[in-house]
């Protein structure tokens, strides 16, 4: 392998313009690439819808789950309403309370990792630490978290879990609103949406999974595969870390471009409202729009050594959660993960060595993309023993 | 130390006695509608946008070049346009009166 994985995927495609065609899994889609372009695609709802239930995500989810995914596949106006009865959950990241959570765990598991042999961050890092984070964002006892790092890393790709063939997300998630439903209004993200009312109606079953459903699937790949590249890069350019541990003023900045250079989330889907040129390309009405995050953050007309990790760059007015109504609520949970971890590897003074890693790439006929590992075996190491 | 006023879009007004750091944390530590500093200050998120009030423009001065790149994105700025995480709080600023617009 001559070039880093987590270089730009896109180069090519974007000298053809900000617009072109792609073919994905039998589907003509018309790709948005140029940062600005997708952008303004991403706050142009008129022109490219989200209310397409099972058509935002690429590739679309018809044969993963049986309901409308909530808040994402709405547009503004009925977006914001339903959206706002979720925001309290997602806003819960920017209370010190939590903060102060998410720290204890990540440096309970740093410690736990930094006396192992070694120890493989996909399966025994990344995934506890998503699954027990979100606990938080639930306000639910963390022993369920348990019951999540079970289901294993590819649950949200095929809907199903590692181990067991009959595992079905939704039937988990109606069991959860079954129990709420028969107690009285708790203040978790389950009891909370089988109680909520939109003007005067409770929402239906649907709805309610529609919620949980795309709170845990957005919440999980997006976040391991942010996490471990902290340890893969780190692994690789170990200077890049000591910069870090040397100038704690980094770490916002830092957080911020690995979210640009990872771009966990490749693009998203809309679907155009009626026939129309897209940037040159003809698309027809119902033919759907990708949103390309991931070629965006890497135009160079924005961002200047786009391939180069710039630990201090800034501006950096990265789209990996999106632009627009849209824009990820659990952004302020993903920062608060990724800061808390840069701050904690430099502090509790951890060096990382590369053992092994399988990567996990994303194949379609008109591109190549590697999105994070399918294992990244490492030895942690701490350097000073201060305590 | 500076008194300083917030004008949310629904039409509150927050003050904020006393108030140091940057525009942003102060807005955050009062939870000022509208102002998240998503992203801790760096300019990367523009959730802390404000149009200064036209008295202050002045003693504020102008977006820096960095933030400027980043106001220019947005089709809803104008010159009154600041990102409050790039504005540090001064006595000089004793009064100050920005309005919070989301983008
Ligand atoms: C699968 C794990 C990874 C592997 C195997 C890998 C491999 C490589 C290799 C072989 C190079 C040298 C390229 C050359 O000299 O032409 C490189 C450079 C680099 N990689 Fe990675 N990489 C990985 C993960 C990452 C991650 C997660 C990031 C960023 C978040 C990253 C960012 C970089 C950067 C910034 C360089 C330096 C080269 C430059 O600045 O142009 N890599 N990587
Ligand atoms: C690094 C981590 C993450 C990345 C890169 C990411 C990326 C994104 C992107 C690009 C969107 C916009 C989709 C669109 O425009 O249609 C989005 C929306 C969303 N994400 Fe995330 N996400 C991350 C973490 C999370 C987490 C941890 C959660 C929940 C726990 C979450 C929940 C959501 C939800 C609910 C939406 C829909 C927002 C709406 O429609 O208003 N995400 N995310
Ligand atoms: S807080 Fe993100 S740009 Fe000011």
């Amino acid at each position: 392998m001559d070039k880093c994985p987590f270089h730009d995927a896109f180069a090519e495609h974007r000298k053809q313009g900000d617009a072109i065609p792609i073919t994905f899994d039998d589907e003509e889609i018309t790709m948005i690439l140029g940062f600005k372009a997708v952008r303004s695609a991403a706050r142009d709802f008129g022109s490219f819808s989200s209310d397409a239930p099972f058509r935002v995500p690429i590739p679309s989810e018809e044969d993963v789950r049986t309901v409308r995914q909530l808040p994402i596949e709405l547009d503004p106006p009925k977006h914001k309403t339903y959206r706002a009865l979720v925001e309290p959950f997602f806003r819960r990241p920017l209370a010190p309370e939590y903060a102060e959570k998410v720290s204890d765990l990540i440096e309970e598991l740093l410690l736990d990792a930094s006396g192992k042999e070694n120890i493989e961050i996909v399966r025994d890092f990344a995934l506890p630490l998503q699954s027990r984070a979100l606990t938080y964002l639930f306000n639910v006892d963390e022993s369920e978290a348990e019951i999540w790092t079970g289901w294993g890393i590819h649950v949200f790709r095929d809907g199903k879990a590692d181990a067991k063939d009959d595992f079905s997300l939704e039937d988990y998630i109606n069991r959860k609103f079954d129990e709420a439903e028969a107690s009285p209004e708790q203040p978790d993200f389950f009891s909370t949406l089988a109680y909520a009312e939109i003007e005067g109606e409770r929402l239906t079953r649907d709805e309610m999974v529609g919620f949980a459903n795309l709170a845990f699937a957005g919440g999980r790949d997006t976040i391991i595969q942010s996490v471990s590249s902290v340890f893969a890069l780190f692994g690789m350019q170990p200077e890049l870390l000591n910069k870090i541990r040397s100038d704690s003023s980094l770490i916002n900045t830092a957080t911020e471009e690995f979210f640009r250079m990872v771009t966990p989330l490749t693009h998203i889907g809309r679907v155009n409202t009626e026939n129309r040129e897209v940037h040159g390309v003809e698309t027809k009405q119902d033919q759907r729009i990708s949103l390309c995050w991931a070629s965006a953050n890497y135009d160079e007309t924005v961002f200047k050594d786009a391939d180069t990790f710039c630990p201090d760059r800034k501006p950096n007015p990265h789209i990996a959660f999106g632009n627009g109504a849209h824009t990820c609520a659990g952004a302020h949970h993903a920062r608060l993960i990724m800061r808390t971890l840069l701050r904690l590897i430099a502090d509790l003074n951890i060096d990382i060595k590369l053992i092994d890693l399988t990567e996990n790439i994303e194949k379609q006929n008109d591109y190549e993309r590697r999105t994070g590992f399918e294992s990244l075996i490492v030895k942690l190491n701490r350097t000073t023993t201060s305590s | 130390m500076a008194r300083l006023t917030f004008i949310t879009e629904s039409g509150d007004n927050v003050v904020a006695d006393d108030a140091f750091g940057t525009l942003m944390e102060v807005a955050r530590d009062h939870e000022v509608e509208g102002i998240d500093g998503a992203c801790g200050g760096v300019c990367s998120c523009a959730t802390c946008h404000v149009k200064v009030h036209p008295d202050w423009l002045a003693k504020v001065g102008p977006a820096t070049e960095v933030e400027q790149e980043l106001l220019d994105l947005e089709d809803e700025t104008d010159n009154r346009s600041r990102l409050s995480c790039q504005i540090e709080v001064t006595e000089e600023l004793d009064g100050l009166v920005v309005e919070v617009v989301t983008l």
